[in-house]
């Protein structure tokens, strides 16, 4: 069901960075991908890399096998992740590495990129070392 | 000016003996029997544009019912199209296209396999970006918009647990819903956390069942078998953004987009302002979801909605009655038209131990993100 247009996403995750598609004509980010750009339909579009920075903008615990390829990871943290870098998107993600009570809304986050056992394109997020309430790396 | 004339449902429940092609028939044949008219009578088919086609398409009903040359339109999926369809069926009307217009629309949610689910796995963009982290599944939707909403505006888990409770208690009081359990706060609290801050109680049941309605000219209405109910008026409106994005992308995800112009077309047409609704069959998905329109439709102010229900009351004696059936929370979740058949009830004084006192206007609205409709009717 993957589209053309999504493939940079996860050329870019498999070698340990994010990229967002990018308007070269409007100067604007759009997501999730699409064939042209959604803001002034120009089709001239690039990938424009981001350091992956986040900040958290919401998030669930999801305690219910909505899908059942994931009953065995029950309870799990799903964020929407937004980039100062790359304006208008917000990522879907899980968080790692946090326990539910520390949790806060706009907290600043990190990629954390898979093993080389693991599914090359899941970039999964935890909090960042040192930013506030976390303990420094 | 066209009127519905005939409204029937089947009965609320999970699972169904029937597939949901007998069930719709089964609505239908009850509808056209509340009408007082024959099968034979219907010359226009209008149904939703993303669910029915793939199940009980319209041919297949025409086929069934031995309908001749028939009209047939179909509009949005789910929740706007059951709501606007007046809007279609109004123009077939006008043009002369049709005279009595069927509508249907039904789910086999509680038995087909993923059952509502499923439903988004046509979104290639959720299916590659989000699948993966395990973000499928609509109270994860939602929860992502309630957490949220709970930041900006101060909304706390009880805010939600009062309208949960609201509509057990409509729903106790109509009868003949799928739940029969009452609860109170404590019980809200102890129901199961599914996806944070959503409990089980927060999200709609899920059902088999199917539901109908007969349009046609407020003229011919007159002499059908019951008090005709008038379509005062129809809005749909939507916004740019597709079925993938809707949920995670919208710049203000706390504002339903859609929901000012479908109500300032409906409102309009209607010639009626938000102060004279007797009643509001509203698209209950979640808790959350119902909260956002009554602020959206500006019943009150966004971030007031908390305090609007607890103040107003949205029982059937409240000042602003909500979902007076127990709506998807409580009554059965068909995506509205049991909202639909309910308003119709109401205006006719069909309500029974739920009816609203002098109901005269009632509004029922269809969120289908991004599309959103809505529909006055009037006895």
């Amino acid at each position: 069901m993957t589209k053309l247009e999504f493939d940079d996403f996860f050329q870019a995750a498999r070698s340990g960075s994010l990229a967002f598609p990018h308007c070269k004509s409007c100067g604007q980010f759009h997501w999730y991908p699409m064939k042209r750009c959604p803001h002034c339909r120009s089709e001239d579009l690039e990938w424009v890399p981001s350091k992956g920075q986040g900040t958290l903008y919401s998030w669930t615990v999801v305690r219910h096998p909505f899908d059942e390829a994931m009953a065995g990871d029950l309870p799990y943290i799903v964020a929407l992740i937004e980039f100062p870098d790359a304006p208008g998107i917000r990522l879907v993600s899980n968080l790692v590495d946090v326990d539910v009570d520390d949790i806060k809304m706009g907290m600043e986050l990190s990629p954390v990129y898979p093993d080389p056992d693991q599914d090359p394109s899941v970039v999964r997020f935890r909090p960042t070392a040192g930013s506030a309430g976390v303990p420094g790396a | 000016m066209i009127a519905i004339v005939g409204a029937g449902e089947t009965k609320p429940m999970r699972k169904a003996d029937g597939d949901i092609r007998s069930l719709t028939l089964e609505a239908v044949m009850a509808a056209l029997d509340d009408a007082g008219l024959d099968p034979s009578d219907v010359d226009g088919i209008v149904t939703d544009a993303g669910i029915m086609p793939t199940t009980v398409p319209h041919e297949w009903m025409a086929a069934q019912l031995g309908i001749d040359n028939h009209f047939s339109a179909a509009t949005s999926y789910g929740g706007t199209g059951i709501v606007a369809a007046p809007l279609l069926a109004e123009m077939a009307i006008k043009q002369g296209l049709a005279k009595v217009v069927l509508f249907y629309f039904g789910v086999d949610w509680g038995s087909r396999p993923g059952g509502p689910y499923a439903f988004h796995h046509i979104y290639p963009a959720k299916m590659a970006f989000e699948k993966p982290y395990g973000f499928s599944g609509q109270p994860s939707y939602f929860a992502l918009w309630a957490r949220r909403y709970m930041h900006e505006y101060g909304l706390r888990e009880e805010d939600l647990g009062q309208i949960a409770i609201a509509q057990r208690e409509n729903a106790l009081r109509h009868g003949g819903g799928q739940v029969s359990r009452p609860m109170d706060m404590e019980g809200y609290f102890g129901s199961r956390m599914i996806s944070d801050p959503l409990r089980t109680a927060d999200c709609c049941l899920i059902t088999d069942g199917a539901g109908a309605y007969i349009m046609t000219s407020s003229e011919r209405a007159r002499d059908c078998r019951k008090k005709p109910v008038e379509v005062m008026g129809v809005g749909f409106a939507t916004s740019p953004i597709s079925g993938d994005d809707v949920f995670t992308q919208k710049p203000d995800l706390l504002r339903l987009s859609g929901v000012t112009g479908a109500r300032d077309q409906a409102l309009g047409k209607a010639g009626v302002g938000l102060e004279d609704i007797d009643f509001a069959e509203i698209y209950d998905c979640f808790t959350i979801s119902c909260l956002m329109q009554i602020e959206d439709l500006g019943f009150c102010k966004k971030g007031e909605g908390a305090s609007f229900v607890r103040e107003r009351g949205i029982g059937i004696d409240g000042g602003l009655p909500v979902n007076t059936h127990g709506g998807f929370l409580s009554y059965s979740y068909r995506l509205g038209i049991e909202h639909v058949i309910e308003a119709v009830r109401q205006l006719r004084g069909e309500g029974g131990p739920a009816q609203v006192a002098d109901a005269k206007v009632g509004i029922v609205s269809g969120l289908s993100v991004p599309d959103y409709g809505l529909l006055v009717l009037g006895s």
